[in-house]
């Protein structure tokens, strides 16, 4: 055999393989680092075309906000990564959208502003007082991120940039300069107090009364799709080409509706998790179900179920076993997932 | 093309040291770029598997046997009789004795991996690499990939202020 003998002395990877398998899947705090590797590393990893295999193959993060000192961390729940981002003394700031990336955070409910945590860029978003922040998308057809936001009668007489406000649904794209368009669908004002909206299958989508509101990123306009039918409460999420709902009735009953089975709204039942409660009273102390949230997520490719109780944020498999528990004062789950990016949006400097 | 074992189809894969490996054709399909071959017609007698030598291959053959979803009689697939839960854990199990290997042999299947396209390979052996990249110094990160700084000292300096967090 080829091999057969001494082991060789010389045991790195070829180059391409180093850059377009390993460095690639680097976390992006990693790879900054590993610019400073070698001239070759640095021009490889600069690229577009690295820059966005990169983030493809980035896990989308569920991310929390935490206490820290007189500062709010949002990081993720796992561990290993460190806070993507901290805010100090700021008592009303919220992750409203996350699309590719980008972050966008609502303080007072009126101040916006746009960050990627990856690349630490940062800009005020100006034009927007008195919207209320519906989602973020990438239009298909220009590239250019938009913000789908709400104008209601409420708030119509504080706002004045606008020569003739209207109530209803409106499109910012953001570094245009220009003031947000009015698109009507004045219906969609019960999606203000939906927190965080679905991408899947280019839409964004939102489970409001028996039904799921699709808001549609090409065409930019809603509409409706069926839901299966649940008690109380649903959430949804995407996983793995999957778009999920969940509700919670002391069991969690997962529902999916698969790629193929989108455009005829097939959905099915797929888990029902019942959640380990002497494991976690075991674990944990006082618990009670009544006083807790559950919902499933994507995790990595695989669907979980995450529990939120005090300070505590428990992960539960769909076999209903305990997987990790983690811990911080103050902690309060987003409702936006991070895929992190280190493409320089030339937006950035023109806000 | 061989066949064997109630009609499944076998394939030949030659490595460049002159090994033969005969495999069923679904565990070949395990890598993308053999699927694709066999795919567009160009796998008619035996495939060879340039840069890859017998001893990589023959692991890369074995992990592909392990990892081929299985049929049962009835052709349905096994997730369905077996419970799926204990299957991946099984799985992981011996994920975890496969890539207790040397470095060198480690490279050699990402390698290979990458080569084959067979992701599920590929995130196996490129996990410790990317553990180990992201846990270390510049200089360890040199030494264990055999990279060469070929930048100057205020050149070095320059890049890491440019992203100075990400250094802390």
């Amino acid at each position: 055999m080829a091999t057969a003998g001494a082991p060789p002395l010389h045991c790195g990877i070829p180059e391409e393989v180093a850059i377009w398998e390993i460095l690639v899947r680097l976390a992006p705090k990693a790879l900054l680092r590993c610019r400073a590797v070698c001239r070759a590393w640095r021009r490889a990893t600069s690229t577009r075309d690295f820059l966005l295999a990169h983030h493809a193959h980035q896990p989308s993060l569920a991310l929390i906000y935490g206490e820290d000192g007189n500062s709010v961390l949002i990081m993720p729940f796992n561990h290993r990564a460190g806070p993507v981002a901290r805010l100090y003394s700021v008592d009303d700031a919220l992750f409203q959208a996350s699309c590719d990336g980008l972050l966008v955070i609502c303080v007072h409910g009126k101040h916006f502003s746009i960050r990627n945590p990856a690349t630490r860029q940062y800009a005020n978003l100006s034009l927007l007082h008195g919207f209320k922040l519906l989602g973020m998308y990438q239009h298909s057809h220009t590239g250019e991120y938009r913000l789908l936001l709400y104008l209601s009668v409420a708030v119509k007489w504080m706002y004045s940039a606008l020569p003739q406000v209207q109530e209803g649904s409106y499109v910012f794209t953001i570094g245009s300069g220009q003031p947000p368009r009015h698109i009507g669908c004045s219906d969609a004002e019960e999606l203000i107090c939906i927190p965080g909206s679905v991408c899947f299958h280019g839409g964004l989508h939102w489970y409001t009364n028996h039904v799921i509101k699709i808001f549609d990123t090409t065409a930019e306009s809603f509409r409706q799709m069926r839901s299966p039918f649940v008690r109380g409460h649903a959430r949804l999420f995407e996983v793995d080409s999957m778009l999920g709902m969940s509700t919670f009735n002391g069991d969690v009953d997962i529902w999916v509706v698969q790629e193929q089975d989108y455009k005829d709204e097939v959905w099915a039942l797929k888990y029902r998790v019942e959640l380990p409660v002497a494991e976690i009273r075991v674990q944990f102390g006082m618990f009670e179900i009544k006083y807790c949230r559950a919902r499933a997520e994507s995790c990595e490719g695989d669907v979980l179920v995450l529990l939120e109780f005090d300070d505590w944020l428990l992960q539960v498999d769909i076999n209903g076993r305990l997987v990790a528990g983690f811990h911080r004062r103050g902690l309060i789950r987003t409702q936006v997932r991070l895929k992190q990016t280190l493409l320089l949006h030339t937006f950035f400097p023109t806000l | 093309m061989a066949t064997r074992e109630a009609g499944k189809k076998m394939i030949m894969l030659k490595s460049p040291d002159g090994m033969e490996f005969e495999v069923e054709e679904a565990v070949a399909m395990e890598s993308q770029t053999i699927r694709k071959m066999i795919e567009d017609d160009c796998a008619d007698t035996a495939i060879l598997i340039p840069n890859i030598n017998s001893k990589i291959l023959s692991r890369v053959i074995e992990y592909c046997n392990k990892h081929v979803p299985t049929t049962g009689a009835t052709g349905a697939a096994a997730s369905d009789t077996v419970a799926p839960a204990a299957l991946a854990e099984d799985l992981k199990i011996w994920d975890a004795e496969f890539i207790k290997v040397n470095r060198a042999t480690r490279f050699d299947l990402i390698q290979a991996a990458s080569y084959l396209n067979i992701k599920g390979l590929l995130d196996l052996t490129s996990q410790t690499t990317i553990d180990t990249i992201s846990d270390n110094s510049l200089e360890e990160i040199r030494s264990f990939l055999s990279t060469k700084n070929d930048y100057l000292p205020e050149e070095e300096q320059t890049i890491r202020r440019e992203n100075q967090w990400a250094f802390q």
